[in-house]
Protein backbone atom coordinates (compact mmCIF):
# COMPACT_ATOMS: atom_id res chain seq x y z
CA UNK A 1 0.00 0.00 0.00
CA UNK A 2 2.99 2.32 -0.20
CA UNK A 3 2.38 4.93 -2.84
CA UNK A 4 5.91 6.08 -3.50
CA UNK A 5 6.24 4.20 -6.76
CA UNK A 6 8.41 6.19 -9.19
CA UNK A 7 5.58 6.76 -11.63
CA UNK A 8 3.79 9.07 -9.17
CA UNK A 9 5.22 12.35 -10.46
CA UNK A 10 3.91 14.62 -7.70
CA UNK A 11 5.32 12.41 -4.97
CA UNK A 12 8.48 14.47 -4.59
CA UNK A 13 6.47 17.28 -2.94
CA UNK A 14 5.17 17.55 0.56
CA UNK A 15 1.72 15.87 0.72
CA UNK A 16 -1.29 18.19 0.76
CA UNK A 17 -3.59 15.62 2.26
CA UNK A 18 -2.82 12.46 4.17
CA UNK A 19 -5.13 9.86 5.64
CA UNK A 20 -3.55 7.83 8.42
CA UNK A 21 -5.18 4.63 9.65
CA UNK A 22 -8.65 6.01 9.13
CA UNK A 23 -11.54 3.92 10.46
CA UNK A 24 -15.27 4.34 10.43
CA UNK A 25 -18.21 2.05 11.15
CA UNK A 26 -21.94 2.41 10.87
CA UNK A 27 -23.20 0.03 13.54
CA UNK A 28 -21.81 -3.40 12.72
CA UNK A 29 -20.83 -2.32 9.20
CA UNK A 30 -17.20 -1.33 8.75
CA UNK A 31 -17.18 1.46 6.17
CA UNK A 32 -13.49 2.30 6.38
CA UNK A 33 -10.99 -0.22 7.62
CA UNK A 34 -7.57 1.26 8.40
CA UNK A 35 -7.15 3.44 5.32
CA UNK A 36 -3.86 5.24 4.78
CA UNK A 37 -3.42 7.35 1.65
CA UNK A 38 -1.52 10.38 0.42
CA UNK A 39 -2.56 13.13 -1.97
CA UNK A 40 0.02 15.54 -3.36
CA UNK A 41 -0.46 19.14 -4.49
CA UNK A 42 -1.65 19.55 -8.07
CA UNK A 43 -2.82 15.97 -8.37
CA UNK A 44 -6.15 14.78 -9.67
CA UNK A 45 -6.97 11.67 -7.66
CA UNK A 46 -10.00 9.55 -8.47
CA UNK A 47 -11.60 7.21 -5.94
CA UNK A 48 -13.33 4.35 -7.72
CA UNK A 49 -14.94 1.13 -6.59
CA UNK A 50 -18.31 -0.53 -6.08
CA UNK A 51 -21.12 1.17 -4.13
CA UNK A 52 -20.64 0.87 -0.40
CA UNK A 53 -16.89 0.41 -0.74
CA UNK A 54 -16.14 3.44 1.44
CA UNK A 55 -14.94 5.95 -1.15
CA UNK A 56 -17.66 8.54 -0.44
CA UNK A 57 -17.34 8.03 3.31
CA UNK A 58 -13.62 8.77 3.07
CA UNK A 59 -14.28 11.91 1.03
CA UNK A 60 -16.96 13.20 3.43
CA UNK A 61 -14.65 12.67 6.39
CA UNK A 62 -11.91 14.71 4.73
CA UNK A 63 -13.41 18.04 5.81
CA UNK A 64 -14.91 16.64 9.00
CA UNK A 65 -18.56 16.81 7.88
CA UNK A 66 -18.86 13.16 8.77
CA UNK A 67 -15.95 12.61 11.19
CA UNK A 68 -13.98 9.37 11.29
CA UNK A 69 -14.06 7.06 14.32
CA UNK A 70 -10.31 6.56 14.37
CA UNK A 71 -7.11 7.63 12.65
CA UNK A 72 -6.49 11.11 11.36
CA UNK A 73 -6.54 13.41 8.37
CA UNK A 74 -3.51 15.63 7.91
CA UNK A 75 -4.10 18.65 5.73
CA UNK A 76 -1.15 20.82 4.78
CA UNK A 77 0.91 19.38 7.61
CA UNK A 78 -1.69 19.82 10.36
CA UNK A 79 -4.04 17.23 11.87
CA UNK A 80 -7.68 18.06 11.12
CA UNK A 81 -9.07 19.43 14.39
CA UNK A 82 -12.23 18.06 16.00
CA UNK A 83 -13.39 21.26 17.68
CA UNK A 84 -16.13 22.89 15.55
CA UNK A 85 -14.60 26.39 15.66
CA UNK A 86 -11.20 25.02 14.57
CA UNK A 87 -12.38 22.62 11.89
CA UNK A 88 -14.24 25.52 10.26
CA UNK A 89 -10.96 27.28 9.52
CA UNK A 90 -9.73 24.19 7.69
CA UNK A 91 -13.01 23.56 5.86
CA UNK A 92 -12.93 26.93 4.16
CA UNK A 93 -9.66 25.86 2.51
CA UNK A 94 -11.34 22.77 1.00
CA UNK A 95 -14.05 23.12 -1.63
CA UNK A 96 -16.75 20.49 -1.73
CA UNK A 97 -19.10 19.53 -4.54
CA UNK A 98 -22.03 17.28 -3.66
CA UNK A 99 -23.86 14.61 -5.60
CA UNK A 100 -27.18 16.48 -5.22
CA UNK A 101 -25.62 19.93 -5.84
CA UNK A 102 -27.16 21.37 -2.64
CA UNK A 103 -27.43 24.84 -4.07
CA UNK A 104 -29.32 27.20 -1.79
CA UNK A 105 -32.80 27.39 -3.38
CA UNK A 106 -33.63 30.80 -1.91
CA UNK A 107 -30.63 32.42 -3.57
CA UNK A 108 -29.82 33.17 -7.20
CA UNK A 109 -26.87 31.51 -8.95
CA UNK A 110 -24.80 34.64 -8.30
CA UNK A 111 -25.79 34.80 -4.62
CA UNK A 112 -25.01 31.10 -4.22
CA UNK A 113 -21.48 31.72 -5.44
CA UNK A 114 -20.98 34.93 -3.45
CA UNK A 115 -22.40 33.80 -0.09
CA UNK A 116 -19.28 31.89 1.05
CA UNK A 117 -16.86 34.83 0.79
CA UNK A 118 -19.49 37.26 2.16
CA UNK A 119 -20.36 35.28 5.30
CA UNK A 120 -17.13 33.40 5.97
CA UNK A 121 -14.40 35.75 4.72
CA UNK A 122 -16.31 39.01 5.34
CA UNK A 123 -15.66 40.02 1.74
CA UNK A 124 -17.44 43.19 0.65
CA UNK A 125 -20.70 42.27 -1.10
CA UNK A 126 -19.98 44.13 -4.33
CA UNK A 127 -16.52 42.62 -4.56
CA UNK A 128 -17.79 39.11 -3.80
CA UNK A 129 -20.45 39.43 -6.49
CA UNK A 130 -17.89 40.68 -8.97
CA UNK A 131 -15.74 37.64 -8.24
CA UNK A 132 -18.83 35.44 -8.48
CA UNK A 133 -19.56 36.78 -11.97
CA UNK A 134 -16.02 35.86 -13.06
CA UNK A 135 -16.47 32.35 -11.67
CA UNK A 136 -19.86 31.94 -13.34
CA UNK A 137 -18.23 32.97 -16.62
CA UNK A 138 -15.56 30.35 -15.99
CA UNK A 139 -18.19 27.60 -15.72
CA UNK A 140 -20.02 29.04 -18.74
CA UNK A 141 -23.06 30.43 -16.91
CA UNK A 142 -22.71 34.24 -17.05
CA UNK A 143 -26.17 34.49 -18.55
CA UNK A 144 -27.75 32.52 -15.68
CA UNK A 145 -26.44 34.70 -12.83
CA UNK A 146 -29.91 35.89 -11.80
CA UNK A 147 -31.62 32.51 -12.14
CA UNK A 148 -32.74 30.62 -9.09
CA UNK A 149 -31.59 26.98 -8.91
CA UNK A 150 -35.12 25.74 -9.66
CA UNK A 151 -34.78 27.32 -13.11
CA UNK A 152 -31.48 25.63 -13.93
CA UNK A 153 -30.86 22.16 -15.34
CA UNK A 154 -29.00 19.62 -13.22
CA UNK A 155 -25.79 20.18 -15.17
CA UNK A 156 -26.10 23.94 -14.76
CA UNK A 157 -26.80 23.59 -11.04
CA UNK A 158 -23.71 21.46 -10.60
CA UNK A 159 -21.60 23.97 -12.48
CA UNK A 160 -22.89 26.74 -10.17
CA UNK A 161 -22.01 24.48 -7.23
CA UNK A 162 -18.47 24.14 -8.59
CA UNK A 163 -18.24 27.94 -8.91
CA UNK A 164 -19.53 28.23 -5.31
CA UNK A 165 -16.73 25.93 -4.13
CA UNK A 166 -14.13 27.85 -6.17
CA UNK A 167 -15.25 31.17 -4.65
CA UNK A 168 -13.50 30.27 -1.39
CA UNK A 169 -10.22 29.81 -3.34
CA UNK A 170 -9.76 26.35 -1.88
CA UNK A 171 -6.48 24.49 -1.90
CA UNK A 172 -8.21 21.23 -2.70
CA UNK A 173 -11.54 20.42 -4.37
CA UNK A 174 -13.51 17.42 -3.12
CA UNK A 175 -16.08 15.99 -5.52
CA UNK A 176 -18.59 13.47 -4.17
CA UNK A 177 -19.99 11.66 -7.22
CA UNK A 178 -20.57 14.98 -9.00
CA UNK A 179 -22.32 13.49 -12.02
CA UNK A 180 -24.30 10.63 -10.45
CA UNK A 181 -27.53 12.64 -10.11
CA UNK A 182 -27.35 14.12 -13.61
CA UNK A 183 -29.23 13.33 -16.79
CA UNK A 184 -26.84 11.68 -19.24
CA UNK A 185 -26.95 14.65 -21.63
CA UNK A 186 -25.70 17.09 -18.99
CA UNK A 187 -22.88 14.95 -17.59
CA UNK A 188 -20.49 16.08 -20.33
CA UNK A 189 -20.74 19.78 -19.50
CA UNK A 190 -19.85 19.15 -15.85
CA UNK A 191 -16.97 16.84 -16.73
CA UNK A 192 -15.51 19.36 -19.14
CA UNK A 193 -15.57 22.06 -16.44
CA UNK A 194 -13.78 19.62 -14.15
CA UNK A 195 -11.26 18.76 -16.86
CA UNK A 196 -10.51 22.48 -17.30
CA UNK A 197 -9.90 22.80 -13.54
CA UNK A 198 -7.59 19.80 -13.64
CA UNK A 199 -5.66 21.39 -16.50
CA UNK A 200 -5.13 24.49 -14.32
CA UNK A 201 -3.20 22.28 -11.94
CA UNK A 202 -5.76 22.26 -9.14
CA UNK A 203 -5.65 19.54 -6.54
CA UNK A 204 -8.81 17.51 -6.92
CA UNK A 205 -10.14 14.42 -5.17
CA UNK A 206 -13.00 12.90 -7.12
CA UNK A 207 -15.30 10.05 -6.15
CA UNK A 208 -16.66 8.88 -9.48
CA UNK A 209 -18.23 6.13 -11.52
CA UNK A 210 -17.17 7.83 -14.77
CA UNK A 211 -14.36 5.47 -15.68
CA UNK A 212 -13.43 7.07 -18.99
CA UNK A 213 -13.14 10.44 -17.23
CA UNK A 214 -10.93 8.92 -14.53
CA UNK A 215 -8.82 7.24 -17.20
CA UNK A 216 -8.40 10.49 -19.14
CA UNK A 217 -8.01 13.07 -16.34
CA UNK A 218 -6.69 11.36 -13.21
CA UNK A 219 -3.04 11.40 -12.19
CA UNK A 220 -3.68 8.72 -9.64
CA UNK A 221 -6.50 6.23 -9.20
CA UNK A 222 -7.42 4.49 -5.96
CA UNK A 223 -9.67 1.44 -6.05
CA UNK A 224 -11.78 0.75 -2.96
CA UNK A 225 -13.55 -2.37 -1.88
CA UNK A 226 -15.25 -3.14 1.43
CA UNK A 227 -13.64 -0.26 3.27
CA UNK A 228 -10.13 -1.10 2.11
CA UNK A 229 -7.86 0.08 -0.66
CA UNK A 230 -7.73 -2.70 -3.22
CA UNK A 231 -5.13 -1.12 -5.43
CA UNK A 232 -3.74 2.28 -6.33
CA UNK A 233 -1.70 3.51 -9.21
CA UNK A 234 -1.60 5.69 -12.30
CA UNK A 235 -4.67 5.30 -14.56
CA UNK A 236 -2.67 3.41 -17.21
CA UNK A 237 -1.92 0.73 -14.65
CA UNK A 238 -5.39 0.55 -13.08
CA UNK A 239 -7.30 0.51 -16.35
CA UNK A 240 -4.90 -1.33 -18.64
CA UNK A 241 -2.93 -3.64 -16.39
CA UNK A 242 -4.44 -3.91 -12.92
CA UNK A 243 -2.29 -5.96 -10.59
CA UNK A 244 -5.19 -7.15 -8.46
CA UNK A 245 -7.69 -9.66 -9.77
CA UNK A 246 -10.65 -7.93 -8.04
CA UNK A 247 -9.88 -4.67 -9.85
CA UNK A 248 -10.16 -6.53 -13.14
CA UNK A 249 -13.48 -8.01 -12.07
CA UNK A 250 -14.84 -4.63 -10.95
CA UNK A 251 -13.84 -2.92 -14.18
CA UNK A 252 -15.12 -5.90 -16.12
CA UNK A 253 -18.58 -5.47 -14.54
CA UNK A 254 -18.61 -1.91 -15.83
CA UNK A 255 -17.87 -3.15 -19.33
CA UNK A 256 -14.33 -1.82 -19.17
CA UNK A 257 -11.57 -3.83 -20.83
CA UNK B 1 -92.42 33.04 14.78
CA UNK B 2 -91.63 36.66 14.04
CA UNK B 3 -88.12 37.85 13.58
CA UNK B 4 -87.10 41.30 14.74
CA UNK B 5 -83.77 42.25 13.15
CA UNK B 6 -83.84 45.72 14.67
CA UNK B 7 -82.24 44.25 17.77
CA UNK B 8 -79.01 43.88 15.78
CA UNK B 9 -79.05 47.48 14.58
CA UNK B 10 -79.93 48.78 18.07
CA UNK B 11 -76.83 47.14 19.47
CA UNK B 12 -74.51 48.00 16.61
CA UNK B 13 -72.18 49.96 18.86
CA UNK B 14 -71.76 47.12 21.33
CA UNK B 15 -71.27 44.60 18.55
CA UNK B 16 -68.64 46.81 16.92
CA UNK B 17 -66.79 47.06 20.22
CA UNK B 18 -66.97 43.27 20.57
CA UNK B 19 -65.66 42.79 17.03
CA UNK B 20 -62.82 45.19 17.74
CA UNK B 21 -61.99 43.27 20.91
CA UNK B 22 -61.90 40.02 18.89
CA UNK B 23 -59.39 41.57 16.49
CA UNK B 24 -57.29 42.99 19.34
CA UNK B 25 -57.22 39.56 21.04
CA UNK B 26 -56.18 37.84 17.79
CA UNK B 27 -53.41 40.33 17.05
CA UNK B 28 -52.04 40.36 20.61
CA UNK B 29 -52.16 36.57 20.89
CA UNK B 30 -50.28 36.05 17.64
CA UNK B 31 -47.88 38.89 18.46
CA UNK B 32 -46.89 37.06 21.63
CA UNK B 33 -47.24 33.47 20.43
CA UNK B 34 -44.90 33.88 17.43
CA UNK B 35 -41.80 34.95 19.43
CA UNK B 36 -42.69 32.50 22.19
CA UNK B 37 -43.11 29.73 19.60
CA UNK B 38 -39.68 30.56 18.12
CA UNK B 39 -38.08 30.41 21.58
CA UNK B 40 -39.80 27.08 22.30
CA UNK B 41 -38.71 25.67 18.92
CA UNK B 42 -35.07 26.62 19.50
CA UNK B 43 -35.23 25.17 23.01
CA UNK B 44 -36.57 21.95 21.52
CA UNK B 45 -33.71 21.57 19.02
CA UNK B 46 -31.02 22.77 21.43
CA UNK B 47 -28.32 20.37 22.55
CA UNK B 48 -29.12 21.00 26.22
CA UNK B 49 -31.43 18.13 27.05
CA UNK B 50 -33.09 19.95 29.94
CA UNK B 51 -34.22 22.85 27.76
CA UNK B 52 -35.42 20.49 25.05
CA UNK B 53 -37.42 18.46 27.55
CA UNK B 54 -38.96 21.55 29.13
CA UNK B 55 -40.09 22.79 25.72
CA UNK B 56 -41.42 19.38 24.76
CA UNK B 57 -43.47 19.12 27.97
CA UNK B 58 -44.94 22.59 27.45
CA UNK B 59 -45.85 21.90 23.85
CA UNK B 60 -47.31 18.45 24.45
CA UNK B 61 -49.35 19.70 27.40
CA UNK B 62 -51.00 22.70 25.79
CA UNK B 63 -51.33 21.19 22.33
CA UNK B 64 -53.29 18.22 23.60
CA UNK B 65 -55.91 19.68 25.86
CA UNK B 66 -58.97 21.58 24.62
CA UNK B 67 -58.58 25.35 24.48
CA UNK B 68 -61.76 25.91 26.47
CA UNK B 69 -60.25 23.89 29.30
CA UNK B 70 -57.10 26.03 29.21
CA UNK B 71 -59.34 29.09 29.41
CA UNK B 72 -61.22 27.82 32.48
CA UNK B 73 -58.00 26.53 34.00
CA UNK B 74 -56.32 29.94 33.59
CA UNK B 75 -59.34 31.62 35.13
CA UNK B 76 -59.40 29.46 38.26
CA UNK B 77 -55.76 28.38 38.64
CA UNK B 78 -53.70 31.49 37.83
CA UNK B 79 -55.15 33.44 40.80
CA UNK B 80 -54.04 30.60 43.07
CA UNK B 81 -50.54 30.34 41.55
CA UNK B 82 -49.68 34.04 41.42
CA UNK B 83 -50.69 36.73 43.89
CA UNK B 84 -51.55 39.20 41.12
CA UNK B 85 -55.17 39.70 40.14
CA UNK B 86 -55.47 39.59 36.35
CA UNK B 87 -58.43 40.98 34.45
CA UNK B 88 -60.63 38.59 32.47
CA UNK B 89 -59.04 40.00 29.30
CA UNK B 90 -55.49 39.27 30.46
CA UNK B 91 -56.49 35.82 31.67
CA UNK B 92 -58.10 35.05 28.32
CA UNK B 93 -55.05 36.36 26.49
CA UNK B 94 -52.74 34.15 28.57
CA UNK B 95 -54.86 31.08 27.80
CA UNK B 96 -54.81 31.80 24.06
CA UNK B 97 -51.06 32.48 24.07
CA UNK B 98 -50.35 29.22 25.93
CA UNK B 99 -52.26 27.22 23.35
CA UNK B 100 -51.16 29.04 20.17
CA UNK B 101 -47.48 29.24 21.15
CA UNK B 102 -47.50 25.45 21.59
CA UNK B 103 -48.87 25.11 18.05
CA UNK B 104 -46.41 27.67 16.70
CA UNK B 105 -43.48 25.92 18.37
CA UNK B 106 -44.33 22.75 16.44
CA UNK B 107 -44.78 24.74 13.23
CA UNK B 108 -41.37 26.38 13.57
CA UNK B 109 -39.68 23.13 14.55
CA UNK B 110 -41.18 21.32 11.56
CA UNK B 111 -40.14 24.21 9.31
CA UNK B 112 -36.53 24.04 10.49
CA UNK B 113 -36.45 20.24 10.25
CA UNK B 114 -37.95 20.28 6.75
CA UNK B 115 -34.76 21.80 5.32
CA UNK B 116 -32.69 18.80 4.29
CA UNK B 117 -29.41 17.98 5.99
CA UNK B 118 -27.52 18.43 2.72
CA UNK B 119 -28.20 22.17 2.92
CA UNK B 120 -26.53 22.34 6.33
CA UNK B 121 -23.58 20.34 4.98
CA UNK B 122 -23.25 22.68 2.00
CA UNK B 123 -23.09 25.67 4.35
CA UNK B 124 -20.66 23.99 6.74
CA UNK B 125 -18.46 22.90 3.83
CA UNK B 126 -18.03 26.56 2.89
CA UNK B 127 -16.69 27.15 6.39
CA UNK B 128 -19.82 28.68 7.90
CA UNK B 129 -20.54 28.32 11.62
CA UNK B 130 -23.69 26.54 12.82
CA UNK B 131 -25.13 29.97 13.62
CA UNK B 132 -24.40 31.30 10.11
CA UNK B 133 -25.90 28.18 8.56
CA UNK B 134 -29.06 28.69 10.65
CA UNK B 135 -29.30 32.38 9.78
CA UNK B 136 -28.31 32.33 6.10
CA UNK B 137 -29.46 28.92 4.92
CA UNK B 138 -32.00 27.24 7.19
CA UNK B 139 -34.21 30.03 8.55
CA UNK B 140 -34.89 31.77 5.22
CA UNK B 141 -35.99 28.45 3.74
CA UNK B 142 -37.94 27.46 6.85
CA UNK B 143 -39.74 30.83 6.91
CA UNK B 144 -41.25 30.23 3.47
CA UNK B 145 -42.67 26.92 4.64
CA UNK B 146 -43.82 28.24 8.00
CA UNK B 147 -45.66 31.33 6.80
CA UNK B 148 -48.62 29.52 5.16
CA UNK B 149 -49.11 27.39 8.28
CA UNK B 150 -48.99 30.47 10.50
CA UNK B 151 -51.63 32.03 8.28
CA UNK B 152 -53.88 29.01 8.78
CA UNK B 153 -53.27 29.13 12.54
CA UNK B 154 -54.21 32.81 12.45
CA UNK B 155 -57.57 32.09 10.84
CA UNK B 156 -58.31 29.36 13.42
CA UNK B 157 -57.22 31.63 16.25
CA UNK B 158 -59.51 34.40 15.03
CA UNK B 159 -62.48 32.07 15.47
CA UNK B 160 -61.17 30.42 18.64
CA UNK B 161 -61.03 33.77 20.47
CA UNK B 162 -64.80 33.21 20.87
CA UNK B 163 -63.97 30.63 23.56
CA UNK B 164 -62.77 33.25 26.02
CA UNK B 165 -66.38 34.50 26.17
CA UNK B 166 -66.89 31.83 28.87
CA UNK B 167 -64.86 33.93 31.30
CA UNK B 168 -66.71 37.12 30.30
CA UNK B 169 -64.09 38.73 28.08
CA UNK B 170 -66.07 41.32 26.12
CA UNK B 171 -65.29 40.12 22.62
CA UNK B 172 -67.81 39.58 19.86
CA UNK B 173 -69.25 36.28 21.09
CA UNK B 174 -69.65 37.42 24.64
CA UNK B 175 -71.32 40.68 23.61
CA UNK B 176 -73.67 38.95 21.17
CA UNK B 177 -74.60 36.21 23.62
CA UNK B 178 -75.25 38.80 26.33
CA UNK B 179 -77.63 40.68 24.05
CA UNK B 180 -79.31 37.38 23.19
CA UNK B 181 -79.98 36.47 26.79
CA UNK B 182 -81.28 39.93 27.63
CA UNK B 183 -83.55 40.27 24.61
CA UNK B 184 -84.41 36.60 23.94
CA UNK B 185 -83.75 37.34 20.24
CA UNK B 186 -81.83 34.07 19.89
CA UNK B 187 -82.04 33.44 16.17
CA UNK B 188 -81.39 37.06 15.22
CA UNK B 189 -78.34 37.41 17.43
CA UNK B 190 -76.80 34.07 16.46
CA UNK B 191 -77.31 34.89 12.78
CA UNK B 192 -75.82 38.34 13.25
CA UNK B 193 -72.85 36.78 15.02
CA UNK B 194 -72.32 34.33 12.17
CA UNK B 195 -72.54 37.09 9.57
CA UNK B 196 -70.08 39.34 11.41
CA UNK B 197 -67.59 36.50 11.99
CA UNK B 198 -67.89 35.42 8.37
CA UNK B 199 -67.41 38.91 6.99
CA UNK B 200 -64.28 39.36 9.05
CA UNK B 201 -62.99 35.80 8.61
CA UNK B 202 -63.49 35.39 4.87
CA UNK B 203 -60.92 38.03 3.79
CA UNK B 204 -58.43 36.53 6.24
CA UNK B 205 -58.97 33.06 4.82
CA UNK B 206 -58.49 34.43 1.29
CA UNK B 207 -55.33 36.21 2.38
CA UNK B 208 -54.12 32.96 3.91
CA UNK B 209 -54.74 31.16 0.59
CA UNK B 210 -52.82 33.86 -1.24
CA UNK B 211 -49.87 33.54 1.14
CA UNK B 212 -49.93 29.77 0.65
CA UNK B 213 -49.72 30.17 -3.12
CA UNK B 214 -47.18 32.98 -3.06
CA UNK B 215 -44.73 31.24 -0.73
CA UNK B 216 -45.07 27.74 -2.10
CA UNK B 217 -41.60 26.18 -2.05
CA UNK B 218 -40.43 25.03 -5.45
CA UNK B 219 -37.43 22.79 -5.60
Amino acid sequence: MTDTSPIRRAATQRPLLEYKHVRKSFGAFTALDDISLTIYPGEVVCFIGPSGSGKSTLLRGTNGLDPFDGGEVIFDGLVLPRKPSDVRKVRRRMGMVFQNFELFPHKTALQNVAIGPITVLNTDKAEAEQQAMILLAKVGLSDKADNYPVNLSGGQQQRVAIARALAMQPEVLLFDEPTSALDPETIGEVLSVMKALADEGRTMVIVTHEMSFARRVADWVIVFERGKVLEEGPPEQIFEAPTVERTKEFLGHLGWA
Amino acid sequence: MTLDWSIVWLNKGLLAEGALMTIVLTVLTMGLAVPLGIVLAFMRISKWRGLALLSQCFVELFRNIPLILIVYWSFYVIPILVPVQFSAFTTGLIALVLCVSAYNAETFRAGINSVRAGQTNAGLALGMSQFQVMKEIILPQAARRVLPILATTWVSLFKDTSLVSVIAVGELSHVALQIRSQSFRVLEMLTAMAVIYWMMGYPQAKLSDWIRKKFEVKE
